[in-house]
């Protein structure tokens, strides 16, 4: 294979954070993303999953260290410019699929340009809802969708942007396995067709099974680093340090 | 569920603090109102003079209506004289004195009046304790109203001979050749006071100058009374005569028993018959001061009104609170549904909360309510709506009353409140969105187009009848279209913001977008707050410029109609001398003078085959008004206006169906029915009053006749020099210039507009609260707005534009509603198309629905913004 030159999509130096009440949720993390690749993070609960991805990602700030999006750095923005760089350069998923109950599935999909006063390039949002499968059924309220449904319209909504990386957090936690499994395959393809960024959140080693990287945090740490991992692998690795 | 019911509360305080702070407020209003009613229902005046009497007899005091509340009667009709003796005669009396009141005014030799009370001589008893010397009457001492002229034979009562020699009172002695003095015997004798006789600088034996029911003339002083209380007693027959009444009456009769003799002896007046008011105990003070009770009969009437709006608003306000405390709770009564509670469960768990809140802040309420009481009553004195003399009085009933019916409220509007979320589906618990429904009800929506459009129409009666009762369709009017709004909002809303979103520009501002999608996405939660700001200003305008309208229309009224320059009144008198009008007529000049009253004619009619009966205000006139007043004569004309005679409103006479030349059946202000002739109708009835009486008619039935004499000139300084030099001449009397000026405004407006005020308040205040709950409760969106990538700044700005948006739909609203009725209106009352009234309520009411709006969006919004963190 020939070597290519990767840029770093994420990037974190030293990043702890402590929360009011003492609680360690990140110890001295350290970590780069490369552009384009899938990146699974698997842990016990309450070993910081949720607050890697929040700094990383600009929502939460670090107590020290450092987070850069695409070689900017964001955790010394104040809260306006941190929205302004997020809302162009990251997008989300969550297990809630948050999508705003009074906006349409277009609507959703478009509010992101819209706060950002940008005009919707049209050609690239009906590629993104034709590949989510939404086409039909964008007038319809969120309300009136399936959980499957209308966490691809979070999907859509997430990369509605072009952004630099998509972070998930539990993105199928609330769904069925088969809808589960569309929304990795719809993950994947992004990354490998589109060249897209995605940092998944997940507890199910068969759902980081389709990453390109996993890694496993314990206690606030990155405990494990496993690339192309297997689900038999991952779920042993999880079992061992849910019993330490 | 109880136990629930606290635990799931206390997560929702601030809510339930909106509950408890308006159940407060309102138990205390109804507490004090109700102390007030109660008062009115049960409370009496002072007895006064006739605190000395066991029993007190008197002609019925209520004018009876079938199937309604009685109408207390302002005028005494009195009792025939002939029935002193026959209640003497009852075993258990000891004493029957008849009593007759004339206001009266002595004039000093030094010009000064002092207004006076004047009695009947045998009266002297109910204030002095000691029965009257009457030595020259060939009768035994019976105290009775009747002198032996006009009734050769009474009754002797049996009291003990009360003849004694020395009366201590009496400074009188024997003067004049030995007549014994001290009682007033003929038409011109008088016994004054002590005080009284020193202020018209008189003493025993000599000439003092009394006005007397409209007439001066001068009186021989037979004693001067030192133990009695204030007054000038006439001779029995002369106070008769100056009463006015044309038959031999008296206006009550006090009787003395023998001791524990009372109930006996009221029992057997009340079985003579002859439709006589027997009376006891306190109530004799009702008898003493018809005035206070007829005063005191109007608060129960008013405490029912007031406290059913009260009741009202804090119904909607603690609904409203409730509603947004429900709906942050959704989640959690849905988790309740999920794991198996009925939605007959959630119902008692949520009326449960406020029942709760409301029972223990309506306590403490009702207690304040007892302090406020007082307040409350001085304010209504103040206003001329409550007596003075009425003491208040105190029972734990109101306090009751008031806890009760503010559970009561609180329980009915929480019932209404939670009824949707109660039966929500349990899977809303799981649900990850929710949202309002994409068009609200059709049927909500069309019935309230239905109640609009009938709230026009209503609106038109104005024009067609020119009266209070018409205006009084115009407030009716604006509170049905505020019904009609409230139902028809979310559907008028959610159109408005698809027109809206059509016609917003692709390139709008990303906030103002949002504000629109909010406004057209929960149209239900965005019409609450609209409709009820625009009720605010739909009320504030139909009512207060209803009342100005009316008002300048009444104002022009009399403007228009009143042809007279100058005015002579006789403050200190009570009433003009009636020989003044001739002389002031003779004036070389004087183009007119006319006397004028007022009292009150109670006046039954048949509507649509029943029997309708009213009371209305009426003035007295005589035939000479033709020439100071132009009232507009439609038919007829005022110059028959003698004997039994009234002219009446042409758009009243129209109403009840009579015309010029018929007789019909009035009850005049005492209660007598006497059959009237028609013999004009008029125009200007908005200023003037439906109704006008003969002065012959009214005469010895009204106490406010010859208030005032109207006098037109033809408008030379010298003419009215002369009449002023004429009026000077009499002490007591004044000219002035006549001001027909503005109608009076009636207390009643001044109330309601207070007391609307108040409750305005408090909807503006329960709006503000519903909208800083549903702000503070929108944390979720504003979450994930915040998410998607909305700055701080954009999110302010959102709320900003909803507020103005808000604002907009509720000024929009409220004064759309509003035009049409006062458009209507003002046609009718001014003959143009706009109100009369303060240019700058519209703008204020405006302005403070914009503050409202605004503040109550903004300061949450703020605080929401602040303790949002973005993490989910
Ligand atoms: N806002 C907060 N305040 C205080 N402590 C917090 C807060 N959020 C998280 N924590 C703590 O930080 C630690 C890490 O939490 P985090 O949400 O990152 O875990 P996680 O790995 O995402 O767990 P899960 O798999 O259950 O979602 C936990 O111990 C948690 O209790
Ligand atoms: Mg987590």
């Amino acid at each position: 294979m020939i070597p290519t030159l990767t840029t770093t999509a994420v990037t974190l130096e030293h990043v702890s954070k402590i929360y009011p009440g003492g609680v360690h949720a990140l110890n001295d993390v350290s970590l780069a993303v490369e552009a384009g690749t899938f990146l699974a993070v698997m842990g016990p609960s309450g070993s910081g999953k949720s607050t890697l991805m929040h700094c990383a990602a600009g929502l939460d700030t670090p107590s020290s260290g450092k987070t850069f999006i695409e070689g900017t750095e964001i955790s010394h923005l104040n809260e306006t410019k941190r929205t302004i760089l997020r809302r162009g350069r990251v997008g989300f998923i969550f297990q809630q699929y948050n999508l705003l109950p009074s906006l349409s599935v277009a609507d959703n999909i478009t509010l992101p340009l819209r706060l950002a006063g940008v005009a919707p390039d049209h050609a690239w949002v009906r590629t993104l809802v034709e590949r989510v499968g939404l086409a039909d059924r964008l007038h319809r309220r969120p309300s009136e969708l399936s959980g499957g449904q209308q966490q691809r319209v979070a999907v859509a909504r997430a990369l509605v942007t072009r952004p630099a990386v998509v972070f998930a957090d539990e993105p199928t936690g609330a769904l069925d396995l088969r809808t589960a499994r569309e929304v990795l395959d719809l993950l994947r393809t992004l990354v490998d067709e589109l060249g897209q960024t995605v940092v998944m959140v997940t507890h199910d080693p068969g759902a980081a099974a389709r990453a390109d990287l996993a890694l496993v945090m314990a206690d606030g740490r990155i405990a494990d680093s496993i690339p192309h991992p297997a689900a038999a692998v991952l779920a042993r690795r999880l079992t061992e340090l849910e019993t330490e | 569920m109880l136990y629930l019911a606290v635990r799931m509360a206390r997560h929702r305080i601030a809510g339930l603090i909106a509950v408890a702070c308006a159940t407060l407020g309102g138990a205390s209003l109804v507490a004090a109102i109700g102390v007030v009613a109660e008062s009115g229902l049960r409370g009496h005046p002072e007895p006064g003079r006739l605190a000395s009497a066991d029993v007190v007899v008197s002609a019925p005091q209520t004018y009876r209506v079938p199937e309604d509340l009685p109408i207390t009667l302002p005028e005494r009709a009195g009792v025939p004289v002939g029935t002193i003796a026959r209640l003497a005669a009852l075993p258990g009396v000891t004493a029957a004195i008849g009593d007759v009141t004339i206001g009266a005014a002595v004039i000093g030799t030094d010009g000064r009046v002092t207004p006076v009370d004047g009695h009947n001589w045998s009266s002297l008893t109910l204030t002095s304790g000691t029965a009257p010397a009457d030595s020259t009457s060939t009768s035994p001492a019976a105290s009775t109203g009747a002198s032996p002229a006009a009734d050769p034979s009474p009754t002797a009562s049996q009291a003990a001979d009360p003849a004694q020699t020395g009366n201590p009172a009496q400074t009188g002695g024997t003067e004049d050749g030995g007549r014994p003095t001290g009682v007033p015997d003929g038409a011109d004798e008088v016994a004054l006071d002590t005080a009284t006789a020193r202020a018209a600088g008189v003493t025993t034996g000599g000439t003092v100058r009394i006005s007397a029911a409209g007439s001066i003339a001068d009186y021989r002083v037979t004693a001067v009374l030192d133990d009695a209380g204030p007054g000038a007693w006439f001779a029995d027959q002369a106070a008769i005569t100056l009463s006015g009444r044309t038959e031999n009456r008296v206006d009550l009769v006090a009787l003395r028993t023998e001791p524990g003799r009372a109930d006996e002896v009221a029992d057997a007046a009340r079985a003579l018959g002859g439709g006589l008011a027997v009376t006891t105990g306190d109530a004799r003070g009702d008898i003493a001061d018809p005035a206070t009770a007829a005063g005191r009969s109007m608060l129960p009437l008013m405490a029912g009104s007031l406290s059913g709006v009260t009741l009202l608003v804090i119904g909607i306000i603690v609904g409203g609170a409730l509603a947004v405390s429900f709906s942050g709770q959704r989640r959690e009564l849905a988790l309740l549904r999920a794991v198996g509670a009925t939605p007959r469960q959630i119902r008692r768990l949520a009326t449960r909360q406020a029942l709760i809140v409301a029972a223990v802040s309506a306590v403490p309420g009702a207690v304040a309510g007892y302090a406020l009481a007082g307040r409350f009553r001085e304010l209504l004195v103040a206003l001329g709506m409550a007596p003075a003399g009425l003491p208040l009085q105190w029972s734990p009933l109101p306090g009751l009353a008031a806890v009760l019916l503010m559970t009561l409220t609180a329980w009915i509007a929480a019932l209404c409140a939670v009824a949707t979320i109660s039966r929500m589906p349990a899977t809303e618990a799981v649900a990850g969105s929710r949202a309002e429904p994409r068009t609200p009800s059709a049927w909500r929506f069309s019935s309230g187009l239905v109640v609009l459009a009938g709230a026009n129409a209503l609106a038109v009666t104005p024009m067609l009848a020119r009266n209070e009762a018409g205006a009084a369709m115009t407030a009716m009017a604006g509170i049905l279209a505020a019904v009609g709004l409230a139902l028809s909002g979310p559907g008028l809303l959610s159109l408005a913001g698809r027109v809206m979103a059509r016609l917003l520009p692709s390139r709008a501002a990303a906030s103002t977008w949002l504000a629109v999608a909010n406004t057209r996405g929960y149209a239900v939660r965005t019409a609450a707050a609209v409709s009820t700001l625009a009720v605010a200003v739909v009320f504030t305008l139909t009512y207060a410029l209803t009342q100005t309208t009316v008002l300048a229309g009444s104002t022009r009224d009399l403007a228009d109609g009143t042809h007279a320059q100058l005015a002579v009144t006789a403050p200190a008198l009570g009433r003009v001398p009636s020989e003044l009008a001739g002389a002031v007529a003779r004036v070389p000049g004087v183009t007119g003078a006319a006397l004028v009253g007022g009292t009150t004619v109670i006046w039954t009619y048949s509507m649509l085959g029943d029997p309708v009966v009213e009371a209305a205000s009426a003035m007295v006139l005589d035939p000479a008004a033709a020439s100071v007043f132009d009232l507009g004569i439609r038919d007829g004309d005022l110059s028959g206006l003698t004997g039994a005679t009234i002219a009446v409103d042409a758009g009243a006479a129209r109403a009840r169906n009579a015309g010029v030349g018929d007789t019909i059946d009035l009850a005049l202000g005492d209660g007598t029915p006497v059959q009237a002739r028609i013999v004009a109708t008029y125009e200007r009835g908005l200023g003037f009053g439906p109704v006008i009486v003969s002065r012959d008619l009214a005469a010895g039935h009204a106490t406010g006749l010859d208030q005032r004499l109207l006098v037109a000139t033809s408008g030379d300084a010298a003419v009215a020099a002369a009449v002023s030099e004429l009026a000077a001449a009499r002490p007591g009397v004044v000219a002035g210039p006549a001001d027909p000026g503005s109608a009076s405004v009636s207390p009643e407006l001044w109330l309601n507009v207070a007391v609307l005020g108040v409750l305005l308040g408090y909807l503006l205040l329960g709006i503000a609260n519903k909208l800083i709950t549903a702000t503070a409760q929108r944390r979720d969106e504003i979450t994930l707005l915040r998410l998607a990538g909305a700055t701080p700044a954009q999110i302010r700005a959102m709320l900003r534009r909803e507020a103005a948006l808000i604002w907009t739909f509720a000024t929009a609203g409220g004064v759309g509603l509003a035009v049409l009725p006062l458009v209507f209106l003002s046609l009718g009352f001014l003959g143009r198309p706009w109100p009369a009234g303060p240019w700058w309520l519209g703008p204020a009411v405006v302005g403070v629905v914009g503050l409202i709006a605004f503040l109550s969006i903004e300061l949450p919004g703020r605080r929401v913004l602040r303790t949002t963190s973005v993490t989910i």
